[in-house]
């Protein structure tokens, strides 16, 4: 995923949780500023597989294998509003 | 299966004279019919002509709120008479009260496991009245939401309406997939405004209305197109759509789609989701027409533009390696 792609969407899902804040490319991946927070997204080194992504805050590293991972992880990171996530509810098939 | 529609639509748009004119149908005449009713006193049931055994009315408070308890075990009560030999029908109506919102209908008749596993939901009809639909649905958000949600508009009163195309516009934006046909009195052939969203023919007449992928806005409200040419790995349709649900499920009212699935490209898959309940995907055995393109709808308010396309488009990278 390019660096804008991953800008855009990251970008695009901060305005989905009612996030004020910025998304930059930034050297080492994508920087994220809000209100009293910045945030860093790498991507995994070939040899961390399967994780794919790295959240980074000033306390710690948080791995995710996927880009919905990664999204997880950001929202509860942003502590955005209704970040308990409403999981897909199936129908019984007919 | 059982197969359960619903008749919607904002107060005196019309909805009990359709039902009449469904019930005169001899296909249809034996339908149970469950009518709901806000207020103390229910008359529109009194209006309709069919058995007493077969007619059911739900008073005293809105299907989608109050009496919602109510629906299921109607319907689960009428099921069981109906194997009982007690009651005879083939199909399920309900005619909602003019106030409520067709979500948690959808919600009950798809998500409670004693309904799903004997009916089926086939079709959301929204009357909406020719003559004052579009003040309607200026100034009530009860009727907006009742017209996004529906699989077919039905124009009501239009013999006494001067000009409809202004309301039609309007209707059209707010769900393009959704075909707009008109009746005066009722009349038109049942089959058509109840025949299933998943058959093909009526799948294509909603996917020609998907021409051009963006969105449109209307009233906060957004019509997301997403079109592609090709086709989806098998493994990115649920990481989508629970991601959707996940992060989107508040503010999508209707989603659907018809994907082409690299694994199996002859026979596409049909989505279809209230919030964030997904219908189980349905698979065509053929494709509706010569158009073999992935087609998605997404109707929603305050859902970025390109969100969905993006998620997508990142889903689908990683599932490629």
């Amino acid at each position: 995923m390019t660096p804008p792609a991953l800008r855009a969407l990251l970008a695009d899902s901060l305005t989905l949780w009612g996030i004020a804040g910025r998304v930059e490319i930034a050297d080492a991946g994508i920087r994220i500023i809000t209100g009293d927070q910045v945030l860093h997204v790498t991507q995994a080194a070939p040899a961390e597989a399967p994780m794919r992504w790295w959240l980074i805050s000033k306390v710690r590293r948080r791995p995710a294998a996927s880009i919905l991972g990664l999204l997880r992880s950001l929202r509860y990171a942003l502590n955005a509003t209704g970040a308990e996530p409403a999981r897909a509810r199936v129908a019984a098939p007919s | 299966m059982i197969p359960v529609s619903v008749i919607t639509g904002f107060l005196g748009s019309g909805k009990t004279t359709l039902l009449r004119a469904v019930l005169r149908d001899p296909a249809y005449a034996g339908s149970a019919v469950i009518v709901n009713e806000w207020g103390d006193i229910g008359l529109d049931h009194e209006l309709l002509e069919t058995s007493e055994e077969n007619l059911l009315g739900l008073a005293n408070g809105c299907l989608c709120c109050v009496t919602r308890g109510d629906l299921a075990h109607t319907l689960i009560d009428l099921a069981a008479r109906r194997k009982s030999g007690a009651v005879t029908y083939h199909r399920v109506l309900i005619e909602t009260s003019g106030l409520a919102d067709p979500v948690p209908i959808l919600h009950t008749l798809l998500m409670d496991p004693a309904i799903s596993e004997a009916h089926r939901v086939e079709a959301v009809v929204t009357v909406v009245d020719a003559v004052l639909g579009a003040e309607t649905l200026a100034r009530h958000p009860e009727a907006t939401q009742q017209a996004m949600l529906a699989d077919r508009l039905l124009l009501s009163k239009t013999d006494i309406a001067p000009d409809t195309s202004a309301l039609e516009a309007r209707l059209a934006a707010l769900n393009p997939g959704a075909p707009i046909l008109r009746a005066v009195q009722g009349a038109i052939p049942p089959d058509v405004l109840f025949a299933s969203a998943a058959k093909p023919s009526v799948l294509q007449h909603w996917l020609e209305a998907i021409t051009t992928p963006g969105a449109r806005h209307s009233a906060g409200v957004e019509t997301i197109s997403i079109l592609r040419e090709a086709p989806l790995p098998a493994v990115v349709l649920p990481l989508f759509l629970e991601a959707l649900a996940e992060h989107a499920g508040e503010k999508l009212l209707r989603m659907k789609g018809i994907i082409r699935v690299a694994e199996v490209p002859e026979k596409p898959a049909v989505l279809h989701g209230v919030r964030h309940v997904l219908h189980p995907i349905e698979w065509l055995e053929d494709w509706p027409s010569a158009d073999r393109r992935s087609r998605l709808v997404l109707i929603g308010q305050g859902i970025p533009q390109w969100w969905p396309a993006r998620l997508l488009e990142a889903l689908e990278e990683e599932a490629r390696g």
